[in-house]
């Protein structure tokens, strides 16, 4: 090895050395490995995905963040919550406040223009619920009664079109919480709360005897995490693990906090074929 | 910060702004209305001789202008359905802006009436008149011109207490803001906007009633 | 009509612990933002009585642009803005921030008003005796306008109690959001809507009788003096 060379050779090591360290600087899941935790923006108040229980975040989103620490660290414990409202989804992670959003989050088109989103890690739907022994006894009934019925739902761009789909007359009031449309429909305001199928569940099991199912769900839609845009390694992982998580080795810790918030089990993952 | 601002959601969403914008200043040109002729009432009632319609003003007063807002539109929107009382919600929040607005126009109203010169009343009375002429004619033209800058400063107010309708589901400004940022997250212009929307037209309203001022003065 | 009285009541006694609690941070958050918001306001107030007109342009901006904005639109728009400016926070925070900037433009208006409403001679008149202006503040000016502006700004601070209720939106746990989780688990709104409306008018019913004593008690100490 001659002088050229050598000089050539330290040349191409420093460049490979501060093309590292910057990489290391933009990687993610080293600098999450490196912190020791990973911290997830989510909300606090939207049973059964996220809300504090004991000062303590619980709900489905949160324990997905455990099932991440978990692939992380080995330790599902290592997971620090950053309590942010819905509209600060997507800020914060464009800031860098969070390393991801788990937060019941609907994935879009036009979301996904400026954040990338995970796999999905539930389906959730629309469907209504009523005061037990009302007017309605189910959606036959509600159908039918046309524009007589009001129906209330937490406001978004698409909520009226939401409820239109399953009840295209009725009359429509959109509320900025979930706390203000049970109590329109408590207070007789509204004849049903179209609400995510998730929701309504847990809402039913907390008030027993109070409300019933409509029975009719539409629209489905998928929720998944999402990170700043631009770090392909960072959402493979994320990707992998809850991959494994839904049809893998992790699926018992998955099923468990799908049983506990929602009541119902997934189906088994079979072995074979790798269909999802 | 690297933030990029983006307009597009706020612009696709400009007539919806605007309609929530019309809403907003109809509820608080309708509530204002029925509020001034309630306080207009009770101010006559405060500042006349009656001891029991004396108490009923300043107890009117003193209780609806120490309660929030927010409180009185959520009691009838929500609490009113248990006795039977259900209004829709936009007759909901006129009923309750119009109570919130009666209390704020007896104080006008009331300082307005504190400010007329005993003497022209008496001037009145020498002439011939009614009572009630002396009020028509005579009092209230100068009781109005006293009570208008303050007339404006709540107009004003009350037409912001407008953004506290869509508490329950009144598409007004406010309202719709909440809605494109639930979608579009632009949460920085579509507030800036917003607010903006707020400024420019209680200007303008202060402006529009400046001018009418001006044209009651002597 | 069956208002369940016995119920509501011991739903009352159930959750006194909440309510105290929902209360408490009521005060706390009002108070917070009067005492800030005031001295923040006395400072602006100050420049659009006496500033040159580099520091007296912001200050007119400032005091009209946040009278233009609803307090609801103030609150959410700190809320939700915080996080892309940079500076994330958290729900007590912005809604203590956002009252203290409306709380500020009101004051400073008020205070505006009780510095011009003093006669000019009072100004030259601890010039003369070489005073400097923040002594001339200190001493001459402040005591006076302080007592010409005490009933409109024990107003405002019951304004400002009022106007906390609009923190419920954004997930402050004050009184108005707390009846309002009550609510939800016992369904009596009306109920708990005229209890929150009766606390909150005890509350504001206190801090004017505290004006009427200050505003006694400042008059005593010497009556002011009326331009003839």
């Amino acid at each position: 090895m001659n002088a050229s060379h050598r000089v050539l050779a330290l040349a191409s090591t420093c460049l490979a050395l501060s093309s590292l360290s910057c990489q290391a600087y933009a990687d993610k899941l080293d600098e999450v490995l490196e912190r020791g935790e990973i911290v997830i923006g989510t909300g606090t108040a939207n049973p059964p995905w996220h809300f504090t229980q004991n000062g303590e975040t619980v709900g489905f989103d949160a324990d997905i963040g455990h099932l991440l620490a978990k692939g992380l660290f080995n330790d599902p414990s290592k997971v620090r919550f950053v309590n942010q409202s819905s509209d600060a989804r997507i800020p914060n992670l464009l800031t860098g406040n969070v390393d991801l959003s788990c937060q019941a989050m609907t994935v879009t088109a036009a979301r996904a223009q400026q954040v990338e989103f995970t796999i999905p890690y539930y389906r959730e739907g629309v469907g209504l619920l009523m005061r037990a022994g009302g007017d309605y006894g189910d959606f036959d009934a509600l159908a039918q009664a046309g524009s007589e019925v009001t129906v209330a739902v937490l406001q978004n761009v698409y909520a009226e079109e939401m409820v239109h789909k399953a009840l295209p007359e009725a009359k429509v009031d959109q509320y900025q919480s979930q706390d203000m449309i049970y109590q329109a429909l408590n207070s007789r305001r509204a004849d049903a709360v179209a609400t995510d199928l998730s929701t309504l569940r847990w809402y039913l099991q907390q008030n027993p005897n109070r409300y019933v199912d409509a029975g009719y769900a539409w629209m489905p839609q998928s929720y998944s995490c999402a990170v700043a845009p631009g770090d392909q390694r960072w959402l493979n992982f994320l990707n992998t693990t809850l991959f494994e998580a839904k049809h893998g080795v992790e699926f018992d810790a998955y099923a468990q906090a799908f049983e506990k918030w929602f009541g119902e089990t997934p189906p088994a993952p079979r072995p074979g074929f790798p269909s999802p | 910060m690297n933030y990029t601002f983006n307009f597009t959601p706020v612009w696709q969403n400009w007539p919806l702004l605007l309609e929530g914008l019309a809403l907003g200043l109809g509820l608080a040109v309708l509530s204002i209305a029925i509020g001034s002729i309630a306080g207009l009432v009770l101010a006559f009632c405060a500042t006349g001789k009656h001891p029991a319609l004396r108490a009923l003003a300043f107890g009117y007063v003193s209780i609806v202008r120490n309660l929030p807002i927010l409180v009185i539109v959520l009691f009838i929107f929500f609490g009113l359905p248990q006795l039977g009382l259900a209004f829709d919600k936009s007759t909901s929040f006129v009923l309750a802006l119009s109570l919130y607005a009666a209390a704020y126009m007896t104080e006008v109203f009331r300082a307005g009436l504190l400010g007329v010169p005993p003497g022209i009343s008496e001037a009145g009375q020498a002439i011939g008149l009614t009572p009630l002429s002396i009020k028509y004619y005579v009092v209230l033209p100068v009781m109005l011109r006293n009570a208008m800058p303050a007339f404006a400063n709540n107009f004003v107010s009350l037409f912001k207490d407008t953004s506290l309708a869509a508490a329950i589901a009144v598409p007004e400004l406010t309202f719709y803001a909440q809605k494109i940022n639930s979608e579009s997250f632009r949460v920085l212009e579509v507030w800036s906007v917003t607010a903006a929307l707020y400024i420019a037209t209680c200007y303008l309203i202060s402006l529009l009633l400046r001018g009418l001022e001006s044209r009651l003065r002597l | 009509m069956d208002l369940e009285l016995s119920y509501f009541l011991s739903e009352i006694v159930a959750n006194r612990g909440m309510l105290l609690q929902g209360a408490w941070t009521t005060v706390s958050v009002s108070a917070l933002a009067i005492a800030s918001g005031t001295l923040l306001g006395m400072l602006i107030g100050l420049a659009l009585a006496y500033a040159s007109a580099p520091l007296r342009w912001p200050a007119r901006l400032y005091v009209d642009l946040i009278r233009g904005t609803p307090v609801l639109v103030l609150v959410l728009a700190t809320y939700y803005m915080s996080t892309p400016l940079g500076l994330p926070l958290t729900p007590f925070q912005a809604g203590a921030v956002a009252l203290c900037l409306f709380c500020a433009s009101h004051v400073a208006e008020i205070w505006r008003g009780a510095l011009q409403a003093l006669p000019i001679g009072q100004l030259e008149a601890g010039r003369a005796i070489g005073l400097t202006f923040p002594r001339i503040c200190l001493y001459v000016l402040f005591p006076q306008a302080m007592r010409l502006a005490m009933p409109t700004w024990v107003t405002a601070a019951a304004e400002m109690v009022k106007a906390s209720t609009l923190l419920s939106v954004i997930g402050v746990a004050e009184l108005l959001l707390t009846s309002q989780q009550i609510i939800s688990n016992n369904f009596l709104n009306l109920q708990f809507y005229f209890l929150a409306g009766a606390i909150y008018f005890a509350i504001n019913f206190c801090i004017d009788m505290l004006g009427k004593y200050l505003s006694r008690h400042l008059e005593g100490a010497g009556k002011p003096r009326s331009p003839v």
